[in-house]
């Protein structure tokens, strides 16, 4: 039996997280909003139709929203949405399903589109989620995914860490850890998918009050679901500290603080052979140098170069 | 209302699944085919021995949420 890697994630967790995120009023979509506008943009660019798309984590409908308002919507005809949360997914029926990113019910080499956003930074294995969206991709097939990485919720994260060591003496991770954002390109590699790119795109957000930030985080199901962070909640006396600690040192002249997301989004393709492809090393039939209309030069053993 | 042996008889009228969703699902678990039970609203994975519900129109294909195939069923 294969060694299962410690989940870092509670799954169970994160759903309730994202029905009660579901059952009020005014979910927190703005960021999702701008990954959809920015996923169209994407679409537009590449002078490709697909017929058969999915949507892994629908949440509040951003990208179908983005997708009908805009030019991006003809380069699909038909848009699948699935969500861990069943009040995510009905709205969206008859496409509509309820399905985990992590173990996707679509049959191999059979959707055009992949498109995810700000979903998969919940997976306990991203590697593994990334090849069974090639898998579920046919040939030649595009993904294009964006998720928090890297420095999102930094200030939250230190501030946290801080005022939790200062007044109990000991701290645990408040803020869950993000993959970093270039790594995703060889993640995306590692799962099959070939020509991947990585875009990183910081924003920052200004809140009124630290407290603001976290109902936010709230209103988007996108607390942490670390796995053993149920069991200690958050004291009264360290959250005080931790909002006055980034007051302190996150906010701006006029008294808003600040909180930074790092979204990164990555796109890849399902292998084909007529995609473009690298040549073996060695095999070139042309020589550098007379392509650029210089001499060549040789490196000595030391390294430097050789004046002919 | 009581519950009754033919649930279309209590309950609106499922909502149809659009086929081209039908089509290209599998079973989460084995992967394998599905069936589509329409008296019972459910998806049958035969592999896996589970059935999966559909609600208003969207299947739930959490292993979860599905009910396990009874001793001698399908």
């Amino acid at each position: 039996m294969p060694a299962t890697p410690p989940a870092l994630f509670d799954q169970s967790l994160l759903r309730r997280r994202l029905e009660r995120a579901a059952r009020r009023d005014g979910f927190a979509g703005f960021l999702r909003d701008r990954a959809a506008d920015d996923a169209c943009d994407r679409l537009l660019t590449i002078l490709r139709h697909f017929p058969l798309a999915v949507e892994l984590g629908c949440r509040d409908r951003a990208l179908i929203r983005a997708l009908s308002s805009g030019p991006a919507g003809a380069s699909i005809r038909t848009l699948i949405e699935l969500d861990l949360v069943e009040a995510f997914a009905r709205p969206a029926a008859p496409l509509g399903l309820v399905g985990d990113p992590e173990r996707l019910p679509l049959a191999d080499a059979s959707v055009d589109l992949v498109v995810s956003l700000l979903v998969l930074q919940w997976t306990n294995d991203l590697v593994g989620a990334l090849i069974q969206i090639r898998r579920i991709l046919k040939p030649d097939g595009l993904f294009i995914g964006a998720l928090f990485t890297g420095s999102t919720l930094t200030e939250l994260r230190q501030v946290l860490l801080e005022a939790e060591a200062e007044v109990t003496g000991g701290a645990s991770p408040r803020v869950a850890p993000f993959a970093d954002g270039p790594d995703l390109a060889g993640l995306a590699q590692r799962a099959g998918l070939a020509l991947p790119v990585v875009d990183i795109d910081r924003i920052t957000v200004r809140y009124d009050h630290p407290l603001r930030l976290m109902a936010d985080l709230r209103a988007m199901g996108e607390t942490s679901v670390l796995r053993d962070h149920a069991r200690r909640p958050l004291r009264r006396d360290v959250l005080a500290r931790a909002c006055q600690l980034y007051a302190e040192r996150f906010s701006d002249p006029d008294g808003r603080i600040r909180a930074t997301f790092e979204i990164s989004t990555l796109t890849g393709w399902a292998p084909h052979p007529d995609q473009q492809q690298p040549l073996r090393p060695g095999s070139a039939r042309t020589r550098l140098a007379d392509a650029l209309g210089v001499q060549e030069q040789t490196l000595r053993p030391d390294g430097s170069e050789t004046v002919p | 209302m009581t519950a009754d042996k033919d649930p279309a008889m209590t309950s609106p009228p499922p909502t149809a699944v659009d086929p081209r969703l039908l089509e290209i699902l599998v079973c989460p678990v084995t992967r394998g085919p599905l069936e589509y039970d329409r008296t019972r609203n459910e998806l049958i994975s035969r592999s896996a021995r589970l059935a999966y519900p559909i609600r208003d129109g969207a299947p739930v294909m959490l292993p979860d949420e599905a009910r396990p195939l009874e001793e001698g069923e399908a």
